[in-house]
């Protein structure tokens, strides 16, 4: 049983010298770095390098693909040189038929191969400066902090609100144990993804934790102002450009992920991919990058090292999302994935303005830690071994033997994968953490249902603010109910209550109505005098509604 | 030459133990000592011949050193059971490949009036619950164990999520007799060897109160669209049903006496009491139990008047004619409704 807790104050490091952290070793030489990358894409990707038609053809598509994206979807972020990098590939192709060697194209066409690899590869590749990441440490909680301090000019606040900002991130989870598997192996952190905001929060709360740095995939869109996006690169963000789907840029993607894992620096994925539209909590995860975790478990045990890589799943709870009303628009319409020039929008700049707005307006945040669980998704003791839910002691090894043998087989590791997915949901159903927010509006929203039950979603979104208004003495007893039902979940180790669930109803219902969307321009939830509860905007209502739908709640309205 | 073990020595585990050893050294575990020495001794038990690669053994410890494929043949009854005895000895190395045509309850279904989901396992998802082995898989076709004795040709198909197990068990029983398929839709395929076996129930039915073969046409082409409502609402592709352990199955179990459940089936309809039909039998016929547990799991809104009828007949007195009158006045669909249907 994992022992939770909270902390209030960062941590001191784990490993206190900063170049013995792998994140500093595996920068400190790039090109070795991405000289594996490349090795691990040649070896991984195969069905490019079948025959000499299939390898030009690839090339070929692949210059295609590039100069359409540079001509359909230009972005300010892009590399000046890159439109003439891919010419003079395109050009390198067309010429070559003159510098065939006997051994037809294959030649030639490796070398182009190389080419394009070691471009993908330099574009991505993040690196570690001990100076940068020394002053984000001590500056970051203070901007923050101060972000929240309505009075900025007034010094002492600027210390004193330190205090204040964690006090509204609450960062619970078993941190004796995940400090105590920094030591063994690696540290893969999953979180969940609601807002543009998690990941400030996340790499602050990692910080705090006192864990060696981590290595993460930022959007290239977040790199568009100079000065900040080489303080993210010197701060382990390697580039990851969304617009890219061909086959050879994702391998190297997946690649780099790989290396990253096998030279031991920590990492960081959204494995839900794009931010949660819906409010709902993630139910369907993109393996890809999550793969990235067996292939690296089974190269460090091929490589005799061993070294286990440790997963450890995150929910992020708000009482407030800075998005919602975007987020949960396209959700109703649902035009799906977000669209790449929107996301152009959200320039680091941009970033950086709604960290301000959320943070000066935020009534909390709760980051939860769930227990660490291995690449095949087992529980791990104090001494990073695993135990299957049965108890029983088990070896990674055995996972990847077959006839006593270690072997590669990819049909194998994406079911392994998928294994891990499932696990790393039920982490997160486990691990949410009910907010006196969530609370109110999933009663509010679920009794404006049960009254209108032959109405689809649809339509009662669109309801009159006369339909939806609830008087608390309707209101209170359903709270009632769906607290107890939690009280119970909860004595079951599925699902975190946090401390407003231990206030009378009365007064659960007024914090939380509070605190519902707080900073929405609508109203999420009001009360009036009459004791009459209303909202300004159902869809918001639903949006918050929606992290506690996946529990069978519903009955207890 | 590679070594396999068969948990169980019943009719299908001796048969398959024997297509096993056409390829691999092959263990055969025994609870009780005497059968261990009877296979050893004597090299026959309940009347099949034992190849003389197979070796009787009464030892986890040594089946789960030796081999690391492992295909466990235990009546669904004592699966459980089972499991908890091997589970010490395995690890996430073994390869595990059932042939158990019946369902794990996690409740007694004698004492309850409905059944969740939740409750009800497929021998695979048991294994993976009890074990710490993962890379599991199910055989499963129309593999009546008598044949498979006389060395008749015949087929049957491995399914699991791992291609590493479908190969594996390729390997090991592939041979100039016995044609192994492969499938990645494991839970199609167990709830179709599952669900035959009443299907076959009827069947033999229908041959005691001397019936043709239209009438078998009928319950055996309906039986499976039965099949596949109930299978797309516990989350499975009505492609399985299609294959060796569907349709190819419920040919074979529904035309042949050697099935225990159409024996059940078939000694009913000629006015034999159940009770005394399964003491006869001695061995398990899944169909009686299953055609409960698809009565219990009626709430979750598949068609199974199939079911429904054969539940009155066995467990609420029913006549036969009655249930045939029940059936033959519902309402009738589309021919080839099971394609186009939905779960709900």
């Amino acid at each position: 049983m994992p022992t939770r807790k909270t902390i209030k104050k960062p941590l001191p490091s784990v490993v206190k010298n900063m170049e013995e952290w792998p994140i500093y070793k595996a920068y400190e030489n790039p090109d070795l770095f991405l000289n594996k990358v490349k090795e691990l894409v040649k070896k991984n990707a195969s069905w490019i390098l079948k025959d000499d038609v299939t390898l030009r053809n690839e090339i070929k598509n692949i210059v295609y693909q590039e100069k359409m994206r540079l001509s359909k979807t230009p972005w300010k972020s892009d590399n000046p040189k890159e439109k003439l990098f891919w010419s003079d590939i395109k050009k390198q192709v067309r010429s070559s038929k003159a510098t065939i060697s006997e051994n037809g194209t294959k030649e030639v066409d490796e070398r182009i191969l190389n080419q394009i690899l070691d471009f993908y590869g330099t574009e991505m590749i993040a690196d570690f400066k001990i100076s940068s990441f020394k002053f984000a440490q001590k500056a970051l909680p203070y901007i923050y902090s101060r972000l929240i301090n309505s009075f900025p000019q007034i010094v002492y606040r600027l210390f004193s609100s330190v205090d204040k900002l964690y006090d509204r991130m609450k960062i619970m989870g078993d941190i004796d144990h995940i400090r105590n598997l920094q030591k063994i192996g690696t540290v893969v952190v999953v979180p969940t993804h609601y807002s543009n905001l998690d990941s400030p929060t996340i790499g602050l709360s990692l910080n705090n934790l006192g864990l060696s740095a981590f290595t993460y995939g930022a959007g290239v869109n977040l790199f568009t102002i100079k000065s900040l996006s080489r303080f993210m690169h010197n701060l382990g963000a390697y580039k990851v450009d969304r617009r890219r789907k061909h086959r050879l840029y994702i391998e190297t993607l997946k690649s780099y992920s790989t290396i990253a894992l096998t030279e031991e620096v920590n990492s960081l994925f959204y494995p839900g991919g794009s931010r949660s539209h819906s409010g709902k909590l993630e139910n369907k995860l993109k393996l890809g990058l999550l793969g990235t975790v067996i292939d690296a478990q089974r190269m460090n045990l091929q490589d005799g090292n061993g070294k286990k890589i440790f997963i450890i799943p995150v929910t992020l709870n708000y009482h407030y999302v800075l998005e919602a009303k975007k987020l949960i628009e396209h959700y109703l319409k649902d035009e799906g994935k977000e669209n790449y020039l929107e996301d152009e929008n959200t320039t680091s700049f941009g970033l950086i303005k709604r960290a301000y707005k959320v943070i000066t307006s935020n009534p909390g945040m709760t980051i939860s830690f769930a227990p660490a669980i291995d690449v095949f998704g087992n529980k791990v003791n104090e001494n990073g071994e695993s135990y299957t839910s049965i108890g029983q002691k088990v070896e990674v090894a055995d996972y990847f033997k077959l006839n006593g043998k270690l072997v590669r087989d990819v049909q194998r590791d994406s079911q392994y994968t998928q294994i891990l997915g499932e696990r790393i949901l039920q982490e997160y159903k486990e691990n949410t953490v009910v907010l006196s927010s969530n609370l109110v509006a999933f009663v509010a929203f679920q009794i404006i249902r049960k009254r209108f039950s032959q109405f689809t979603v649809f339509e009662i979104l669109s309801l009159p603010k006369d339909e939806t208004t609830i008087h608390t003495d309707e209101f209170i007893p359903v709270l009632g109910r769906v607290k107890e039902a939690l009280i119970a979940i909860e004595k079951e180790n599925k699902i975190i209550l946090s401390a407003d669930l231990e206030l009378e109803l009365e007064e659960l219902m007024k914090v939380g109505i509070n605190k519902v969307g707080s900073s929405h321009p609508k109203y999420v939830l009001r009360k009036n005098k009459k004791g009459e509860i209303s909202t300004q905007s159902m869809k918001l209502l639903y949006y918050y509604h929606n992290k506690l739908t996946s529990y069978g709640l519903e009955k207890y309205i | 030459m590679k070594k396999v073990a068969v948990i169980g020595t019943g009719n299908f585990g001796l048969a398959l133990a024997n297509l096993l050893a056409i390829n691999n050294e092959v263990f055969i575990y025994a609870r009780r000592e005497e059968i261990v020495e009877k296979i050893n001794e004597k090299r026959a038990h309940k009347g099949q011949t034992i190849h003389e690669r197979v070796t009787a053994v009464n030892d986890f410890d040594l089946i789960t050193k030796e081999c690391k494929l492992i295909f466990p043949i235990v009546p669904s009854s004592n699966f459980k059971e089972m499991l908890i005895q091997l589970s010490p000895y395995l690890t996430a190395e073994h390869i595990l490949i059932h042939g158990t045509k019946g369902l794990h309850i996690e409740v007694d279904i004698n004492s309850v009036t409905q059944l969740n989901k939740s409750e009800v396992l497929t021998m695979s998802e048991l294994i993976l619950k009890q074990t710490s082995v993962v890379r599991v898989g199910c055989i499963a076709g129309p593999n009546l164990a008598k044949e498979l004795s006389e060395k008749q040709i015949g087929g049957t198909v491995v399914a699991s999520r791992f291609n590493e197990v479908i190969v594996e068990g390729k390997k090991a029983l592939n041979s100039n007799i016995f044609r192994v398929y492969g499938s990645n839709e494991v839970l199609g395929v167990e709830l179709a060897s599952v669900l035959k076996n009443y299907i076959a129930i009827a069947a033999g039915m229908l041959e005691g109160i001397g019936y043709g073969d239209n009438s078998k046409a009928l319950l055996i082409t309906r039986g499976m669209a039965e099949m596949v409502f109930f299978g797309k609402a516990f989350g499975a592709s009505e492609k399985a049903f299609m294959g060796l352990a569907g349709i190819g199955d419920l040919m074979a179990t529904c035309n042949s006496k050697l099935s225990r459940n159409f024996r059940v089936g078939y000694q009913l309809a000629k006015g034999q009491k159940l009770s005394d039909i399964l003491s006869d039998l001695n061995e398990v016929a899944e169909g009686i139990k299953t055609i409960k547990v698809v009565k219990l799991l009626a709430g979750y809104g598949f068609n199974s008047p199939l079911a429904d009828a054969l539940y009155k007949i066995v467990y609420e007195d029913w006549e036969l004619k009655q249930g045939m009158d029940y059936l033959m006045n519902l309402p009738v669909s589309d021919d080839t409704d099971f394609f186009t249907h939905k779960d709900s």
